[in-house]
């Protein structure tokens, strides 16, 4: 993470095509969750009410406890990756505190917020996977913009 | 990189056939056609780890002499082309274009070169400190 120690990253002519590239493919990783979500979990209530308890109506079996935890984990790991990529890079481009403060802290807080309800809804109350939906879009949306303004920032001042 | 290179020899194989018989199934062989969803629940955790390892990797020439050069700026641009390329072709090949199976192969082989040649550098860079 040499990035984080450069003087001026928009000076540097190697740093900035590698975090363009990066930013780049971070976004399209984001985009892409919102559609493998959409096919192989759910983002709406009826959806994900389904994958998670089943459906006696559609004879649609509820995730088993395995398969859940194998895709939190999963998810735990590449949300920790993306934050943690992208805080770094926005931090460092972004010269106004509070747009900072503000998105960072959106991004972070929505990113928990989803991590911790879905276990929660899958083992304590279906009432979390309200939680889980809204707050993943929260900090998908929050993400996306973080990457776009990122990639503007780095080329223009 | 060795295990990446023997699960896609293991999985798919390196011809442009097996490729496509690969995604677009093959009856003779028993073979399903792959899905768009299917695929896609495969892309998705390589987009970042392609992304992360090549950023990864090519920061570290900062530390070299090579910094600053052409050539570099280059293969930063073909790595990531490449990568690209290499994770998206299969979803191109589900569509029908058949050619992307060219590509797939291509970009998979072009990737592992750049990825090879910056180690490569990055070796020579420390030896010769």
């Amino acid at each position: 993470m040499r990035f984080t120690l450069i003087k001026d990253i928009k000076q540097d002519k190697m740093m900035k095509p590698i975090l363009s590239g990066l930013l780049i493919f971070i976004l399209l990783y984001l985009i892409s969750d919102i559609f493998v979500k959409s096919a192989n979990f759910g983002i709406s209530i009826d959806t994900l009410n389904t994958t998670l308890f089943g459906n006696e109506d559609e004879y649609i079996d509820p995730i088993t406890t395995a398969v859940l935890l194998e895709f939190w984990h999963s998810e735990i790991f590449f949300s920790m990756m993306i934050l943690l990529t992208l805080s770094t890079i926005f931090i460092r481009v972004v010269n106004s505190y509070k747009v900072r403060l503000f998105f960072l802290n959106t991004l972070m807080l929505a990113a928990i917020l989803s991590l911790i309800s879905l276990p929660l809804a899958y083992f304590l109350n279906a009432f979390f996977v309200h939680i889980y939906l809204y707050s993943f879009f929260i900090w998908h949306i929050a993400a996306i913009y973080i990457a776009l303004h990122s990639t503007f920032k780095l080329y223009n001042d | 990189m060795l295990s990446g290179i023997m699960i896609f020899e293991h999985k798919i194989g390196f011809s442009v056939q097996n490729i496509a018989n690969y995604y677009l199934g093959d009856a003779a062989q028993f073979i399903n056609a792959k899905t768009y969803s299917g695929v896609l629940k495969t892309i998705l955790p390589h987009i970042i780890s392609f992304a992360l390892f090549s950023m990864v990797l090519l920061h570290f020439l900062i530390f070299t002499k090579h910094r600053n050069k052409t050539n570099i700026k280059v293969l930063i641009f073909v790595m990531y082309m490449s990568a690209f390329v290499e994770i998206f072709s299969p979803m191109l090949i589900l569509f029908g274009y058949e050619i992307f199976t060219y590509f797939k192969l291509l970009s998979f082989g072009l990737f592992m070169g750049t990825v090879f040649y910056t180690l490569w550098l990055l070796f020579r860079s420390i030896m010769n400190k």
